[in-house]
């Protein structure tokens, strides 16, 4: 179970991106953060596993206070948590297969690791994610030979190398089409309730919300406005809506009907 | 008119101060006064400024063609007929002093008249002086153009001179006195088998300016047949020279049983006043050069070969000490690693300033300034190009550097890697193939420089290549462009080839 007590950050400029953020996610959930862009929902996500210094607060991972850690310690804390991104953030030179297997470097030796010498199980592991993500013919290409949905794929594969207890994800779909966005969110669904793999995942599409999630919690001007679950997604109010993506914002439908699932 | 036209701008800022022949008469005596007082100052301005410099120019130039005289007219009138071209460019010189009085009488007139065609004349005058002082001769190019085919034509095949024949002289010699004594020498023994020579008669008077000598009768027996046949002359004092026969070397053909006969005056022969009053003994010797054996590499294809591979590890060397340099240099010259301090900031500058000014100076020059440090040879050319190299690279590695992706970085960060690790696996993938990349583009700019740098004495195959061009052996520079041209063209191919493996 992941805690986040009275998280605030403050950048060097003096922005506040975060002020007294409290919420939890328990084992097995798909919670959903929604906001506009700047909301903090990227802080949010980067403070959990310290790639972004918090300024005060707590992070508790499975009892452990993750911002009290160490460096060693940080580390084997980062491995259990996978993490995935609006740009994938491949290396966009090296083959899908060592994007990949650089999801294990956590539980390297780290020389052999620094001589790209992998064990065979670890090869094998990769080769099973990208199974599992549907692209085991790629692992050979070069990771910018393939299309968006795919190295986002990719970068799915490369978190469950580090076999994580919780994924966050940072606005996966964001960079990608309605349909491939679909396709990313299922996977990541499929892990959910399959591999009971908790998500953490930030959105910009309440449609796509309303379809995965098993809560929500609304994010503007980096303070929680809005906390709920997929039933009450479903019933929000303009109200809620305008409280959450302010007084301008008008609801967009991706192309999905009221309550309709997609098929 | 729009605003954005530049020689508009003041037109509707003040009426004109002066009337319209009076602006044109001021514009006559110093031209551009008149639209400056007219409210067009900047147009006065330039105008005053394109006129004088124009005129200067051009004074420049007439002084130059009649150097020798010294009065003001008879330098113009020399001038004129010298390069007649020179006419011309008064004439417009003139015409664009006359157009400004009559547009400073525009612009007295009316705001914003009169177009840019005033500056479209002056461009015609700047590049009509360009055409005479860079001295543009078409006729010259047109009708001389015979003159380029030899040298061309050497250098684009120059293989004649690529190898040699040994070669073997036959060759016999008769004495000669002068003056005549009462014994003159006895001509030479022949022997059967033997080249034989025999002059008739043995001795004679030298020729002097306008007083032609002794004409002696040359005959021979016994050289190979229809064999061209020259002759050399030995002085007293041991000074060899080939006879001359109505401007040319005397050469003549043997018949086909090897014999000639010719006849020579005997050649302006200087013999010092300290060698007495003689009788002075000299030797004339006629001579058949046959090439003969094998055909060989010649020196100047042994010495290119030698030049170019010397050129070829010159440029290696330098872009490996170059590469060696510039990584560690570059870091320091990376703002995105550099900013993070004031003091690391102040590294930044100073290395990006000192790249910047290392790199705007020439390789030739860097090498001329090697020459004297550590003396002439290829070692001059490796420091020159090093040091331009680690220039090059610093900044193109640094800025590589610079436009790395973040995004990797944090994403192996977040798998729980160390410091190296992220290194490894999010930093090293995305600088590889740049610095493979530019490195293999330093080392193709290495290769080709250092083909020239021995020109200024740098080492390398340059050095031969300026020193046979000077020495008008054509051949001998065209098989130095042979293999510059040969070397180039692999290495472009190896390049590209390397290149596209790695990035």
């Amino acid at each position: 179970m992941l805690e986040v007590k009275n998280l605030t950050k403050i950048y060097d400029d003096g922005t506040v991106a975060l002020k007294n953020v409290s919420f939890e996610v328990r084992d097995g959930e798909f919670l959903i953060i929604i906001g506009l862009s700047g909301s903090g929902k990227s802080t949010l996500l980067r403070c959990i596993n310290r790639l972004i210094e918090p300024t005060e607060g707590e992070i508790i991972w499975d009892g452990v206070n993750v911002t009290a850690a160490e460096a060693e310690e940080l580390r084997a804390i980062r491995r259990q948590i996978g993490m995935i991104f609006q740009q994938f953030n491949l290396v966009k030179r090296s083959s899908v297969l060592n994007n990949v297997l650089s999801g294990r470097l956590g539980y390297m030796n780290p020389w052999s690791s620094l001589l790209y010498r992998f064990s065979a199980e670890d090869l094998r592991r990769a080769q099973e994610a990208l199974e599992r993500v549907g692209i085991p013919e790629q692992a050979r290409k070069r990771a910018d030979e393939l299309s968006g949905g795919q190295q986002q794929r990719v970068g799915i594969a490369r978190a469950l190398m580090q076999e994580p207890k919780i994924i966050l994800a940072d606005e996966p779909v964001a960079s990608l089409d309605p349909v491939l966005a679909v396709s990313i969110l299922s996977h990541l669904q499929q892990l959910n309730q399959e591999d009971g793999i908790s998500i953490l995942c930030s959105l910009h599409y309440l449609d796509l919300v309303k379809i995965y999630a098993t809560r929500v919690i609304g994010l503007r001007g980096g303070e929680i406005v809005y906390r709920g679950t997929r039933e009450q997604i479903r019933r929000m109010t303009d109200a809620e809506f305008k409280e959450i993506y302010g007084a301008e914002a008008v609801r967009i439908s991706a192309g999905l009907g009221e309550g309709d699932e997609p098929a | 008119m729009t605003r954005n036209q530049p020689f508009n701008k003041d037109t509707d800022v003040r009426p004109s101060l002066v009337g319209p022949t009076i602006a044109a008469l001021l514009s006559l005596i110093l031209p551009g006064l008149g639209q400056l007082l007219a409210g067009a100052s900047r147009r006065g301005l330039l105008l005053f400024f394109s006129l004088g410099s124009s005129i200067g120019l051009l004074a420049w130039r007439i002084r130059l063609a009649a150097r020798r005289e010294d009065e003001v007219v008879k330098i113009f009138l020399k001038a004129m007929s010298l390069q007649p071209f020179l006419i011309v460019l008064v004439a417009i010189v003139v015409a664009l002093w006359l157009w400004i009085a009559w547009d400073a009488r525009r612009q007295a007139q009316a705001k914003g008249a009169g177009g840019a065609g005033i500056f479209v004349l002056v461009l015609v005058v700047f590049f009509a002086l360009g055409w005479q002082i860079t001295e543009i001769d078409l006729y010259k190019a047109v009708t001389q153009i015979s003159e380029a085919g030899p040298p061309l034509m050497k250098i684009l095949w120059p293989w004649q001179k690529a190898v040699t024949q040994e070669e073997s002289y036959t060759t016999a010699r008769a004495d000669i006195v002068t003056p005549c004594t009462d014994n003159p020498p006895a001509p030479p023994d022949e022997v059967p088998g033997q080249p034989y020579v025999m002059v008739e008669p043995t001795c004679g008077i030298p020729s002097e300016s306008g007083k032609p000598g002794t004409v002696l009768t040359v005959t021979g027996r016994g050289y190979a047949p229809n064999t061209q046949t020259v002759f050399w002359w030995e002085d007293p004092l041991g000074g060899e020279f080939r006879i001359w026969k109505e401007g040319e070397y005397l050469q003549v053909q043997t018949d086909d049983n090897g014999a000639f006969e010719t006849q020579i005056t005997m050649p302006i022969i200087v013999i010092p006043p300290s060698a007495g009053p003689g009788p002075h003994f000299h030797h004339l010797e006629a001579r058949q050069t046959a090439s003969v054996g094998a055909y060989k590499a010649s020196d100047e294809l042994k010495l290119a070969v030698e030049r170019m591979v010397e050129t070829i590890f010159l440029g290696l060397m330098a872009t490996l000490f170059g590469v060696v340099l510039a990584v560690p240099v570059s870091f320091t010259a990376a703002r995105n690693l550099m900013s993070t301090s004031r003091i690391t900031l102040i590294v930044y500058y100073v290395s990006r300033t000192v790249l910047n000014i290392v790199r705007s100076i020439e390789p030739l020059i860097w090498a001329i300034i090697a020459t004297v440090w550590v003396g002439l040879g290829p070692f001059a050319g490796i420091i020159a190009l090093t040091l331009h190299s680690i220039a090059a690279l610093g900044k193109l590695y640094s800025e590589s550097i610079e436009g790395i992706d973040p995004g990797p970085i944090e994403a192996i960060h977040a798998t729980g890697a160390n410091w190296l690790q992220t290194i490894m696996y999010a930093v090293v993938p995305q600088m590889i193939p740049p610095f493979v990349s530019f490195t293999i583009y330093r080392w193709d700019i290495n290769v080709r420089m250092s083909t020239i740098i021995g020109a200024v004495g740098g080492g390398g195959i340059g050095f031969l290549l300026i020193q046979w061009i000077r020495l008008l052996d054509f051949r001998a520079a065209g098989i130095a462009v042979w293999f510059i041209a040969i070397t180039v063209a692999v290495l472009d191919y190896v390049s590209a080839d390397i290149r596209q493996r790695f990035v």
